[in-house]
């Protein structure tokens, strides 16, 4: 995910203050990705730098400036949102490095970590449920969607996990 | 146990609420190990939601259908409700299950020639206590009272479902049994006999279910049981939290670059 493209798409629907593009960010994010207001000044200067939005008018009301998307934003932001990610899977928890570490420490005995991690992914989905009945609750099927998607990679974590202990368990009782 | 036998209320109607408690359970299949247990001992509270899950041949069927008297152990004790399955002849044991026992299964088990509503009363036809009263309470409250008269091969799955669920709930059981009753349905109507077994467990009933599906178990039972090669190797109880959105996902950004 990228706050940049972030930025141009909420510019995209209509022209924001800084302020704006921070709360509506937030809001559409559903509180799951949070900024503080110098990324969003520090991004929006970026994006004017390099064409891709502009104030609209002079600094208004207590020194607020107004953005638009430009066209060249515009045909930035569409090719962006057309691309497919295919960049390299994003593995960013620590527990990938922890298994590599305890099978070279603990003599391949992973059944501990491995049992831990499962009881963190349980609760995890079961956070997650939470989250997304609150979701559709609020009527944010957008953001319902976004913890569906949290969901499933979980529970692949899970089946992960829980093939790992298969395999441990095998190990030890043949 | 004795509870009766000294005219006090045995333990387990004294608000005690263990419902359930297997003691040292074997259960050993000629032929090959697939479904055999080694020396499980679990209890059950009354209400509780409980998931078993593990991979398939773990077991975890065979300690369900060891709740239910379906099954006995090879060697071990299952006691239900205060009774010992063990000291139960096989007319007893067909009267605990019919008493205290609703059981759901992956494909529905509806008899093909009685109408949903013939269906749900067959329980009740067994104990001689024909409640259409009740029936129709059922299935209103499962939302297939309009299909009550008719043939379950016009039925959808999930319609199939909730009248075995009806049928199992007719007899009031002490305990409702699930082995994978979403199993052969689709994602919406399995989600939607979750949130009915869900919605049961809120009025109070005691639910074990096995299930494959973690995401639909995790939504609805506080406690995740894991069952690997005949062991249970984990027993989670899970918190039930309001968590900020932040401490639940992360979604998260590349680092904005020069």
């Amino acid at each position: 995910m990228s706050l940049k493209y972030g930025v141009m798409g909420l510019l995209a629907e209509e022209p924001l203050h800084g302020y704006e593009v921070k709360n509506r960010f937030e809001a559409m994010l559903g509180g799951t990705w949070e900024v503080n207001i110098g990324q969003i000044y520090t991004t929006l200067q970026r994006l004017e730098r390099d064409g891709l939005v502009r104030p609209m008018g002079a600094r208004g009301d207590r020194g607020k400036l107004l953005y638009e998307l430009s066209p060249d934003g515009r045909k930035a932001l569409d090719e962006w949102l057309a691309q497919p990610d295919s960049g390299p899977q994003q593995l960013h928890e620590d527990i990938y490095v922890k298994l590599l570490l305890a099978t070279r420490l603990a003599n391949g005995d992973l059944a501990q970590l491995l049992g831990r991690q499962k009881r963190a992914y349980l609760q995890r989905l079961r956070d997650l449920n939470r989250l997304e009945e609150r979701a559709r609750r609020d009527g944010r099927i957008d953001l319902a969607r976004l913890v569906r998607g949290a969901l499933l990679h979980t529970e692949a974590d899970l089946k992960w996990v829980d093939e790992l202990t298969a395999d441990a368990h095998g190990g030890k009782t043949e | 146990m004795g509870g009766r036998a000294n005219g006090r209320r045995a333990w387990w109607e004294d608000g005690m609420s263990e419902l359930v408690r297997l003691t040292d359970i074997t259960k050993v299949y000629q032929g090959g190990i697939t479904g055999a247990l080694n020396g499980v001992s679990v209890t059950v509270e009354r209400g509780e939601f409980t998931a078993i899950m593990g991979p398939s041949g773990s077991g975890k069927s065979t300690l369900l259908n060891l709740v239910a008297g379906l099954d006995r152990p090879t060697s071990g004790t299952v006691e239900v409700a205060g009774t010992d399955l063990g000291k139960l002849g096989e007319a007893g044991m067909a009267r605990f299950r019919r008493d205290h026992i609703g059981f759901v299964f992956q494909f529905f088990h509806l008899l093909p020639n009685l109408t949903a509503l013939e269906n749900v009363l067959i329980p009740a036809q067994l104990k001689g206590n024909v409640v259409p009263g009740r029936a129709w309470e059922l299935l209103d409250l499962l939302g297939i009272k309009e299909v009550a008269d008719k043939y379950p091969a016009r039925l959808s799955g999930g319609q199939q479902q909730r009248v075995a669920i009806a049928r199992a709930l007719i007899n009031n059981p002490t305990l409702l049994l699930a082995d994978e009753p979403t199993g052969a349905l689709d994602t919406h109507s399995g989600e939607q006999v979750m949130e009915l077994l869900g919605r049961l467990h809120r009025d109070g009933q005691t639910i074990l279910l096995v299930t494959h599906d973690a995401k639909l178990a995790t939504r609805h039972a506080a406690r995740v049981l894991s069952v690997l090669d005949g062991n249970i190797v984990d027993d989670a109880r899970l918190e039930d939290a309001e968590r900020a959105a932040a401490d639940v996902i992360r979604v998260h950004g590349e680092e904005t670059r020069r």
